[in-house]
């Protein structure tokens, strides 16, 4: 008698240690809000409108996900080097945060399958008739020195062994000196270009074709080991492409041109 | 002639913020001040053996630093136990602590400010503790415990700008994401310290006018 009471109290003890463990896909559906990280300095992925609201494409990408679930979406502002520890200290449920799927990086959180891939752009001068990237074969290209796209476009130019590659201090000086024909075209992500472009400060540009640079893929992060949640949302990012609405979001938030191919050819995944 | 991007709309956005840390100081200070009278009574009368356990408790919340406190908080109530609370709950409940924990030293040297003669006085006059307490060492008490409770109030008016890293967005918070936004920081930091003054400037004038009155009283 007395062994089944402490049993039956060793038990109680049990269950209540023990935390009811239902996965954060549950959670998140149970607590009616999903919580994303969202970056709010980054146009056009996330920034602030004049009424200080975020807006942005991963604001609405989170605000679609949260639909998909059926809960409410609640934006928490974060910084990109507080994107993870926020997720680990739990103060977000997800971070749609522009997220580069590095090697590195998944050692301590769980990536989806990429949700968004950052290209790079051919701008050329009007007149300099250049229509595909191969067109800058012999021509003067200009790019923000030390950056990646700058290191890519001297690297082809002196495989070409025709052209001049001249670097400047920043991206305004690089498209200032594009839009009084210094020089013929340059290279940048494709989200800079079209702001620049839209922006009317640079007459006589325009966006002629996309560079062949590997993009720099994003995905939606969440805990390692939340497989229900990185499961779903693998099939959402599937979705958001499938209906258009990952198409309809690009034209929205970054330009008239299509969205970036978020498969690589000859692999799964 | 001076240019700004910041508009009527972005000036009620600070307002708001202004109203938030308001509303965090009032309650932080509010509750804290409750409950550190409780916890100051307690330790007066306990002493300070009995009285270790709680004195324990409170240096927790003066020791470490309040931005450690809030975040760590906020992620044992939101991740360990489970709960879904908002980042103002738990604001208002660290701040409260926090404000407790001073105010409770506040509240036993006022106790302790006031002479033993005139306590011994007042009981041997038939005076119960509890009369005591509210008619002689109360009035007393307090009028030597409010410089530094104004004081006390002033800080964690100051402190509530920490309260970002939970997700509330006080004057510092909206101040910051006006800065991203217009690229404007030394004028908008210069008009959110406006902000801090235009609130805090009455409180302290309040404490001066409450003891230049109670001065004459004596």
């Amino acid at each position: 008698m007395k062994r089944t009471f402490v049993m039956a109290g060793a038990l109680a003890l049990a269950a209540l240690t023990m935390p009811a463990k239902a996965d954060k896909l549950d959670d998140i559906i149970a607590s009616g809000t999903l919580r994303c990280a969202v970056v709010l300095d980054f146009p056009p992925m996330g920034f602030r409108d004049e009424n200080n609201q975020p807006v942005g494409f991963d604001v609405d990408y989170c605000r679609d996900l949260a639909k998909a679930l059926g809960v409410e979406a609640e934006i928490v502002e974060t910084t990109f080097p507080e994107r993870i520890p926020a997720l680990m200290s739990g103060r977000v449920d997800v971070a749609v945060a522009s997220t580069s799927d590095t090697l590195e990086r998944a050692k301590t959180v769980g990536f989806t399958i990429p949700y968004y891939a950052f290209e790079n752009a051919v701008v050329a001068n009007e007149k300099s008739g250049i229509e595909s990237w191969e067109d800058m074969k012999g021509k003067t290209i200009g790019a923000t020195a030390g950056t990646y796209e700058a290191i890519w476009i001297e690297g082809r130019l002196k495989e070409w062994g025709a052209g001049e590659f001249r670097p400047y201090q920043n991206q305004a000086d690089v498209f200032l000196a594009l839009s009084q024909g210094q020089i013929d075209a340059t290279v940048s992500t494709v989200e800079v270009a079209e702001a620049n472009v839209k922006s009317g400060k640079f007459p006589g540009i325009r966006i002629v074709d996309k560079a062949p640079m590997v993009p720099d893929y994003v995905g939606l992060i969440t805990l390692r080991e939340e497989y229900g949640l990185i499961n779903y949302m693998n099939l959402f990012i599937n979705q958001q492409v499938r209906t258009g609405r990952y198409q309809e979001l690009y034209r929205k938030w970054v330009g008239d041109g299509e969205p970036a191919d978020l498969t690589v050819k000859g692999v799964y995944r | 002639m001076f240019d700004t991007a910041l508009t009527v709309n972005d000036l009620l956005f600070l307002a708001r913020g202004a109203g938030m840390t308001l509303l965090v100081t009032a309650i932080a200070v509010g509750l804290g001040t409750l409950m550190g009278i409780v916890f100051g009574v307690v330790r007066y009368q306990v002493g300070p053996w009995w009285g270790a356990p709680l004195t324990f408790f409170l240096d927790i919340f003066r020791s470490i630093p309040l931005l450690i406190q809030l975040v760590l908080a906020n992620a044992f109530v939101t991740t360990v136990l489970g709960f879904r609370v908002s980042g103002f709950t738990v604001a208002c409940g660290v701040l409260s602590l926090y404000t407790a924990a001073y105010c409770a030293e506040i509240v036993r040297g006022g106790i302790e400010a006031v002479p033993q003669t005139v306590r011994r006085a007042a009981r041997s006059l038939g005076m119960s503790w509890g009369q005591d307490m509210t008619h002689i060492v109360l009035p007393l008490a307090t009028r030597v415990a409010l410089p530094s409770w104004i004081g006390l109030a002033l800080g964690v008016m100051k402190d509530t700008s920490l309260v970002f890293v939970v997700q509330v967005v006080e004057l510092l918070k909206s101040t910051q994401i006006l800065i991203t936004r217009l690229q404007e920081p030394l004028f908008l930091l210069l008009i959110c310290g406006l902000f801090y003054f235009l609130i805090s400037f009455p409180i302290a004038r309040f404490g001066g006018y409450l003891e230049k009155k109670w001065l004459a009283n004596d």
